[in-house]
């Protein structure tokens, strides 16, 4: 109805505007007030523990061709356009600028992280657990206010969330829990666009939350036998 | 238009610095890269008919960058960039011809927004054009001018927007936002001279290799283009897209046992570069031959120093790479250089005594010639060419012009030490498969096109018959289907001219190729390595290395089966249609693009004879018609029809005959619609292929065939 969807957006740019200037700024008189089940979600953030993941994606940094076919692949699958600045998979190669091997390409996966800063840190619960998807850390885009919260939150450099400018929201990996563009069943408990396209197979879903050390437990040897492993040095955790 | 495309062609004159825009929908009809470039260079550069075609560097020279519309759809292999214009490598005169570069230079700009980039003019001073989304400036390139090709690209990089920390950073341009460096294509000190042994380097070690495009863009003092774009580009079935890209790796793998430290352009499903290189490693092929075989550390270095320099490897080769020719005549060995270029030529002039310091032909500056295998020399080889200071002032203008200076062409092409086939190309894979040489003979140069090398093969050394690749290999030649002849390499006595290499039916096999190659390779810029692929050797999925795999110890998960291959049936021609469906929406037969690359070709074939192509300037040089002129046996032969019988045949022996290659021709002329007399394409031929103005304009300058 037009008079809630009014209400809903008034007292989404309240939020909105409370966040992006930061608390403190009084809120004006006859603005409705911060809905119970907000307040909620805001006073627990500090205290609250999520349940884990049940599927990760792990990659081999030495193995990986920096062709960018995940990158097509996920903003394919996702938005239905081919578009690396959408992709929720960045593979950057150091080219130009010319880094030598291994450190020439990083990747960018997001960790469903065991403590999830994104999901902690959305005033609105868009980004959030999601428990019919195996626990899966996903931004709801319909609750998604644009207040860009989650990409300062991750402590992941390049922040993982990646933002649409056209649609002023943000958006994350979910193992393609919901993408409408893939035609096969994503999720957790499901297969992957970025996985699937891999000729190399350098990425890998796995269930259980891999060692958090650093990148260390994210980037592992997927293929090496140890004939090969002496091809290939182990990049330092930068 | 069809998806795909991003709707508009940058058009920059460098003479008067104006920056405008071409509707994409105008050239639809000639599918992207290539098709195209020429249709434009036909607008631009034939059709006012205010310049005589001759001069590469004459600033009526229209240069074109084109990508295609699966570029930057996660279509693999499918975002080279396609460069064409008039070269100055070739030889006699300049001809109309191409090359084309992978890495990520045409994806990029299609993300920013632009179908390619034309190039018109000559700036009057150095400038390097600043692509950034759909702002595009002309930046004063004066600091850059001299630096080597990676430095130029840092220096752009730390130019355009700052410089981020590598891999930890997004970078806002404008609304949009990308974690990726600005993409460049550049020359190098030995382009800015105008050098006909020039390339275009984009990355480390991405470049187009063939025309002395370099030499063009130091002519046009333009030394680089640089483009980010935080875009996305629209298909008309995105999941039929991800659906193709992934039925295409895993029923059709390539990569065999997965190494670290390869790489591959962006996106790919092949292996073909190395990472595990020199910095920023993108080493590929010949550029790592050219310097050092066998030895990878020495490879990379003299790798990198072609990269600097921007530099041809094919056309400044030293002959380090070797290929066996055992027929090969005095004085060459059984080996030979696999290509010969400038530096295989500067060295054969020293050894047979003419060339030296005080010698007939003088080589001061460079150091002695017998260092010309350090890298010192390499470094100096190119610094004199660079400077043109005295012998680089000749070199520069490549081996064919360099012994018409020093008054020894002739006798070095009658004696077979020259072995450039045709059109100032050095040698490639040109026989056995005669498809390549003959295209090379009737387009401009080196087709480099390995393509038909599936046709190779030994008894007992292929997993399947002979039998089994003709009927694959004639099923798939969509329109040449059901003649088995095409593919047959028989080239002596009346069989060659009934059935192999001098027929109808090898007529129709150099038809295919270059229909195919125009529209596919060319125009959506597929890499030839990918598509086309007729034969699938390997079975399954990507196999990780099993042998004492670790994966099922790292995983806890078994390792991947593979089946064993009974149907050797590859991608091609289904992977390239259903690309082109789901990008474009376009519900077109492969037949019909077909149709399209013949147009393509037929186009290219039209603005050289504007340039003044005849019939009789189409023959090879003499080293063709000799012993040793077929190579690497390794390469593995071909088939030959040959008294009733079927047979792979190593065809080290083969050569050709002037009479036989004539009678190709005639062949070839009649199956395309051309003069038969002249090579020129008929009215007919051209109003058939929607080409009508073309037409007219032909005949209103007496070039139409008859």
């Amino acid at each position: 109805m037009a008079e809630s969807k009014e209400a809903d957006d008034r007292q989404r740019s309240i939020l909105r505007r409370d966040f992006l200037f930061g608390s403190g700024v009084a809120i004006a008189a006859g603005a409705l007030a911060v809905p119970a089940p907000v307040a909620d979600t805001l006073t627990q953030m500090a205290t609250r523990s999520y349940a884990a993941s049940t599927g990760y994606l792990v990659y081999d940094s030495r193995l990986c061709l920096g062709c960018q076919s995940c990158m097509y692949a996920c903003s394919m699958a996702h938005e239905g356009v081919a578009s690396p600045s959408l992709s929720r998979i960045q593979i950057i190669k150091d080219a130009p600028s010319f880094t030598k091997y291994p450190y020439d390409v990083a990747m960018a996966v997001c960790r469903q992280c065991v403590t999830p800063l994104c999901v902690q840190n959305c005033p609105t619960g868009a980004c959030h657990v999601d428990e019919a998807h195996g626990n899966v850390r996903m931004i709801d885009q319909a609750k998604c206010i644009g207040c860009q919260r989650c990409l300062a939150a991750c402590p992941q450099r390049p922040h993982r969330p990646v933002w649409n400018p056209a649609k002023r929201k943000s958006a994350k990996c979910n193992l393609c829990a919901d993408a409408p563009f893939w035609s096969q069943a994503g999720g957790p408990a499901g297969h992957q666009a970025c996985v699937e396209t891999c000729a190399v197979k350098a990425l890998k879903l796995v269930t259980e939350p891999p060692a958090q050390l650093d990148i260390a437990g994210y980037d592992v040897n997927l293929a090496l036998t140890p004939a090969l492993e002496k091809l290939a040095p182990k990049p330092a955790v930068k | 238009m069809t998806g795909g495309y991003a709707g508009k062609i940058l058009r920059v004159n460098l003479t008067n610095k104006s920056i405008s825009t071409i509707d994409t929908a105008r050239y639809e009809e000639f599918g992207g890269g290539f098709g195209m470039g020429a249709a434009i260079f036909w607008d631009l550069a034939v059709a006012p008919g205010q310049w005589d075609l001759q001069d590469a560097f004459d600033p009526r020279n229209v240069i074109s960058l084109m990508s295609g519309p699966l570029a930057a759809t996660g279509a693999p292999a499918a975002g080279r960039t396609s460069v064409c214009g008039v070269a100055s490598s070739t030889y006699p005169t300049d001809q109309f011809y191409r090359t084309n570069f992978g890495g990520r230079f045409a994806t990029t700009l299609k993300l920013a927004g632009w179908d390619g980039v034309v190039l018109e003019g000559n700036a009057d001073k150095p400038v390097w054009i600043n692509i950034i989304d759909d702002k595009v400036t002309i930046e004063d390139a004066r600091s850059l001018w001299g630096l080597d090709t990676w430095e130029t690209q840092n220096r752009i990089v730390s130019m355009v927007g700052g410089r981020t920390r590598f891999g930890e950073e997004w970078q806002q341009i404008g609304e949009g936002y990308t974690t990726a460096r600005p993409q460049i294509v550049c020359i190098g000190p030995v382009g800015e001279a105008r050098a006909r042994v020039a390339a275009l380097i984009h990355g480390s070690g991405v470049t187009g290799r063939q025309g002395g495009f370099g030499g063009v863009f130091g002519a046009k003092n333009l030394k680089a283009i640089s483009v980010t774009g935080t875009g996305s580009i629209g298909a008309a079935d995105p999941k039929g897209v991800v659906d193709t890209r992934i039925w295409h790796v895993q029923k059709f793998p390539r990569i065999k046992t997965v190494l670290p430290g390869t790489a591959a352009c962006m996106p790919c499903i092949n292996d073909d570069r190395i990472r595990d290189s020199y910095p920023g490693g993108e080493a590929m092929c010949d550029d790592t031959y050219w310097y050092g075989v066998g030895n990878k550390e020495l490879q990379m270095k003299g790798a990198e120093i072609l990269m600097r320099w921007g530099v041809s490897s094919f056309n400044s080769a030293f002959g380090n790479f070797k290929v066996r020719a055992p027929e090969a005549p005095p004085p060459a060995a059984k080996d030979l250089p696999g290509g010969e270029g400038l530096g295989w030529y500067v060295k054969y002039l020293y050894q047979i005594g003419v060339l030296g310091p005080g010698k007939q032909i003088d080589s001061s500056p460079l150091p002695p010639i017998d260092q010309c295998d350090e890298l010192e020399f390499r470094e100096a080889f190119f610094n004199a060419i660079a400077k043109r200071a005295g012998i680089g002032d000749v070199l520069a203008e490549g081996t064919l012009h360099a012994a018409k200076r020093w008054g020894r062409l002739d006798q070095d092409v009658q004696s077979g030490a020259l072995r450039y086939p045709a059109w100032g190309s050095t040698y490639h894979w040109n026989l056995p498969s005669v498809e390549w040489a003959f295209g090379g003979l009737l387009g401009a140069g080196d087709v480099v096109w390995h393509v038909l090398g599936a046709l190779g093969g030994k008894e007992g050394h292929r997993p399947y018959t002979l039998d089994t690749l003709l009927e694959i290999m004639s099923s798939k030649t969509i329109p040449y289907t059901g003649d088995p002849y095409m593919f047959s390499f028989a080239w002596k006595g009346e069989e060659a001219k009934t059935t192999g290499i001098y027929s109808e039916h090898k007529a129709k096999l150099v038809a295919w190729s270059r229909h195919y190659a125009d529209f596919w390779n060319e125009s959506m810029a597929f890499c030839e390595w990918v598509l086309a692929t007729f034969l699938k050797i390997r079975s399954g999925p990507v196999k990780l290395k099993t042998q004492e795999s670790d994966f099922s110890e790292v995983m806890g998960i078994d390792p991947v089966k593979a089946e064993p291959n009974t149907d050797f049936r590859g991608p091609t021609p289904e992977a390239e249609l259903r690309y082109y469906q789901a990008v474009t929406g376009n519900k077109v037969t492969f037949a019909d693009t077909m149709e399209v690359g013949r147009k393509i070709w037929n186009l290219e074939r039209t603005i050289r004879v504007m340039q003044g192509r005849h019939r009789d300037q189409e023959k090879f040089y003499p080293c063709m018609y000799r012993p040793g002129a077929s190579q690497a046996p390794e390469l593995g032969g071909r088939p030959v029809y040959e008294n009733g019988k079927w047979s792979w045949q190593p065809l080290t022996d083969m050569y050709l005959d002037e009479a036989g290659v004539e009678l190709f021709k005639t062949n070839f002329y009649k199956l395309e619609g051309w003069g038969v007399d002249t090579g020129w394409p008929t009215r007919k031929t051209l109003e058939g292929l929607g080409l009508k103005k073309i037409a007219d304009t032909m005949a209103s300058r007496g070039r139409l065939g008859v």
